[in-house]
C-alpha cells in the first residue's frame, strides 16, 4: 500500500465516521457497551481470585503433638508428614517457639505468660501444615488425625469450605452471566453491522461502478471499523478505570481488611485486553459486513 | 471511416428465476466506435440497462463473444474487468449514484484517484458549471447539478467511454437538456464516445446512431446524418 493511499484510506475512515453521525455513535456505543460489561466482570474476577488466593495463602492445619507421645512416635509422624503426597509444606513449631510467638502477640502484657519458660511451658509442639491444594485440607486433615502421636487436629473447618464454596459460586455465576452477554453482545454487534451495511450497500456498489477494486473498497471500511471500535475500547476503560479508584477509595475506608488489585494493574489489563478487543470487533464487523456486499 | 472500439456478437443474457430462465438478452449484436454518440432506444424490459452493463464490465454476458480492441472481455478475469471498469468507462445513471457522504469535489476524486490518467477536477467542475458548488454534499444539490457532478465524475478518469442509462430519466427538461447538452460537447470536446440509454425517442434525434432495442434483441439500428443540437430537442 502506498503511503498516499494510506492516508487516502484513513482520511476516507474518518471522513465516513463524522458524516455517518448517529450510525458511528451506535457503533461506537454498543463496541463500549460489550467492553464496558466485559471489563467490569474482569474486575470482579480479578478481585475474586486475589481474594481466593490470600485466603489459601492463610489456609493451614495445625497439628497438636500428644503431650505423652515417645520419641519413635514423634520421629514417625515427622517422617509421615513430610512423606505425605499432598502436603506443600511442614513446619514444626516447638512449644518453646510457640510461647515466644504467644509473648510477642502479648506485646505490653507479655509478663502474663513470664515464668512459664521451660519445664512449665503449658503448651504443645505443633505442625503448621499447608497442603499442595488448599481444597483438599479437610482431607488431610481427616488422614493426619489417625497418625501415632497425634493429640488433635484443627484447620478452621467451619470457615474455609463455606468460603471456598461461595468464591466457586462467584466465578461460576460471573462466567455464565459473561457468556451470556458475549452472546447478546455479537447479536448486538452483528445487528449494527447489518444496518451499517444495509444503509451504505450502495456506496459500495458506486464504488464497484466506478472501477474500485474490492480492496479499495474495503480499506476504508476496515480503517472506519478499527476507529470506531478503538474509540468504543476507550470509553469503557476510562470508565472502569474512574469506577475501579472510587470503588477501592471507599473499599480502603470501610473494609480495610480486604486487599484488592490495585488500580493501576487494573488498568494495565483492561488496556491490554480491551483495546485490542475493541480494534479486532472493529475490523472484524466491517471487514465481514462488506464481504457480503462485494459478491454482488 | 471511425474506428471501432468495441464488437460484441451474439450476446445472451440469462437469468434463472427460480424454475424459469428469463433472457434479458437474446443474441445482440452491437458495436461501438470511437468519438460517436450513440442512443440506445427501447421500451422499459428490453434489456436496455442489461447490455450497458455488460459493455461497461459491470456483469458478464451468459454467451457471447465482446470485444475491446485485442481484448476479450468475455473471458476476462474479475481483476482484469475492475481494471477496465476504472480507466475505459465512466457511467451515470438516472439516480446519480453519488456517494452521499461525499462533497462534490470529493465524488469527482474518488473516481480520479484510482484512475491512470485522471483529468483536473476543479476544471471539469467548471466545466459542468458547479465551481461554487465543490463542497457542497448531494444533498444540498438539485437533481441536475447532481447529474453534473455526476458525469464530471465519469469523465475524471478520462475514460474512452461514457455509458449513461436513461442519465434524463429524472430531470425537468431544462435540467435534462443541459444534461444533454454536456453529453454532446464531451463527446465531442474530448473525442469521447457517448452511450445513453433511453425509452425517450426526442433524445435520439441528436445521436449520430440509434440502436433500436426491443425483447433483449436489437431491432434495427439508424444512422443519423444531421444530429440536433440538445437545445433543439424538447419533450
Ligand atoms: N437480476 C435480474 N434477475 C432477473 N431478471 C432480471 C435481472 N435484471 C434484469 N432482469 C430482467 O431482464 C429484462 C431486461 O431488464 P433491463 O435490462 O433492466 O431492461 P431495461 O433497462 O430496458 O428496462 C427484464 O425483463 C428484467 O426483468
Ligand atoms: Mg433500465
Amino acid at each position: 500500500m502506498h503511503i498516499r493511499s494510506l492516508f487516502y484510506f484513513i482520511g476516507e475512515a474518518l471522513k465516513s465516521i463524522a458524516r455517518n453521525g448517529w450510525m458511528s455513535v451506535a457503533s461506537i456505543a454498543v463496541v463500549a457497551i460489550t467492553l464496558l460489561i466485559l471489563g467490569s466482570f474482569m474486575v470482579l474476577n480479578y478481585n475474586v481470585t486475589l481474594i481466593t488466593e490470600d485466603v489459601k495463602e492463610q489456609v493451614q492445619i495445625v497439628l497438636y503433638v500428644d503431650e505423652e507421645a515417645s520419641g519413635e512416635d514423634r520421629l514417625k509422624l515427622q517422617q509421615k508428614l513430610v512423606g505425605h503426597p499432598q502436603m506443600e509444606e511442614v513446619r514444626f513449631v516447638s512449644r518453646d517457639e510457640a510461647l515466644e510467638r504467644l509473648k510477642r502477640q502479648l506485646g505490653d502484657r507479655s509478663y502474663l505468660v513470664e515464668g512459664y519458660e521451660g519445664e512449665d511451658n503449658p503448651l504443645r509442639d505443633s505442625y503448621e501444615l499447608r497442603t499442595k491444594i488448599p481444597e483438599d485440607i479437610a482431607i488431610v486433615a481427616g488422614e493426619i488425625k489417625e497418625y501415632p502421636g497425634v493429640d488433635y487436629v484443627d484447620y478452621g473447618s467451619g470457615v474455609v469450605e463455606p468460603l471456598f464454596q461461595f468464591t466457586g459460586v462467584v466465578r461460576w455465576m460471573g462466567l455464565i452471566f459473561m457468556a451470556g452477554l458475549a452472546v447478546t453482545a455479537v447479536f448486538l454487534i452483528a445487528h449494527t453491522i447489518r444496518l451499517t451495511v444495509y444503509i451504505r450497500r450502495k456506496e459500495i456498489m458506486i464504488m464497484k461502478y466506478v472501477g474500485a477494486t474490492d480492496w479499495f473498497i474495503r480499506w476504508p471500511f476496515v480503517f472506519e471499523g478499527l476507529i470506531l471500535g478503538f474509540i468504543g475500547a476507550v470509553i469503557p476503560i476510562i470508565i472502569i478505570y474512574y469506577g475501579y479508584n472510587t470503588a477501592v477509595a471507599w473499599a480502603q475506608t470501610n473494609i480495610y481488611f480486604v486487599s484488592l488489585v490495585s488500580p493501576e494493574d487494573i488498568i494495565e489489563e483492561m488496556v491490554k485486553v480491551l483495546l485490542p478487543l475493541g480494534v479486532i470487533l472493529g475490523v472484524l464487523g466491517s471487514s465481514i459486513s462488506v464481504r457480503r456486499f462485494l459478491k454482488v | 471511416m471511425a474506428k471501432l472500439l468495441i464488437e460484441a456478437r451474439n450476446i445472451k443474457k440469462r437469468y434463472q428465476m427460480g424454475e424459469v430462465i428469463v433472457y434479458a438478452l437474446r443474441g445482440v449484436d452491437f458495436t461501438l466506435y470511437e468519438k460517436e454518440l450513440v442512443v440506445v432506444l427501447g421500451p422499459s424490459g428490453s434489456g436496455k440497462s442489461t447490455l450497458l452493463n455488460i459493455i461497461g464490465g459491470m456483469d458478464r454476458a451468459s454467451e457471447g463473444e465482446f470485444y475491446f480492441g485485442d481484448f476479450h472481455l468475455h473471458e476476462a478475469s474479475e481483476r482484469q474487468l475492475t481494471y477496465y471498469r476504472r480507466n475505459e468507462v465512466g457511467f451515470i445513471f438516472q439516480f446519480y449514484n453519488l456517494m452521499p457522504n461525499l462533497t462534490a469535489y470529493e465524488n469527482i476524486d474518488l473516481s480520479a484517484q484510482i484512475a491512470e490518467n485522471p483529468l483536473d477536477i476543479d476544471g471539469l467542475l467548471e466545466q459542468v458549471g458547479l465551481s461554487e458548488r465543490r463542497d457542497h454534499f448531494p444533498s444540498q444539490l438539485s437533481g441536475g447539478e447532481q447529474q453534473r457532478v455526476a458525469i464530471a465524475r465519469g469523465l475524471a478518469k478520462n475514460p474512452r467511454m461514457l455509458l449513461c442509462d436513461e442519465p434524463t430519466g429524472s430531470l425537468d427538461l431544462a435540467s435534462g437538456i443541459q444534461v444533454l447538452k454536456l453529453l454532446r460537447d464531451f463527446c465531442d470536446d474530448y473525442q469521447k464516445t457517448v452511450v445513453i440509454i433511453t425509452h425517450n425517442t426526442e433524445i435520439s434525434k441528436m445521436a449520430d446512431r440509434v440502436v433500436y432495442l426491443k425483447d433483449g434483441l436489437v431491432d434495427k439500428v439508424e444512422i443519423n446524418d444531421s444530429p440536433l443540437s440538445a437545445e433543439q430537442v424538447s419533450w
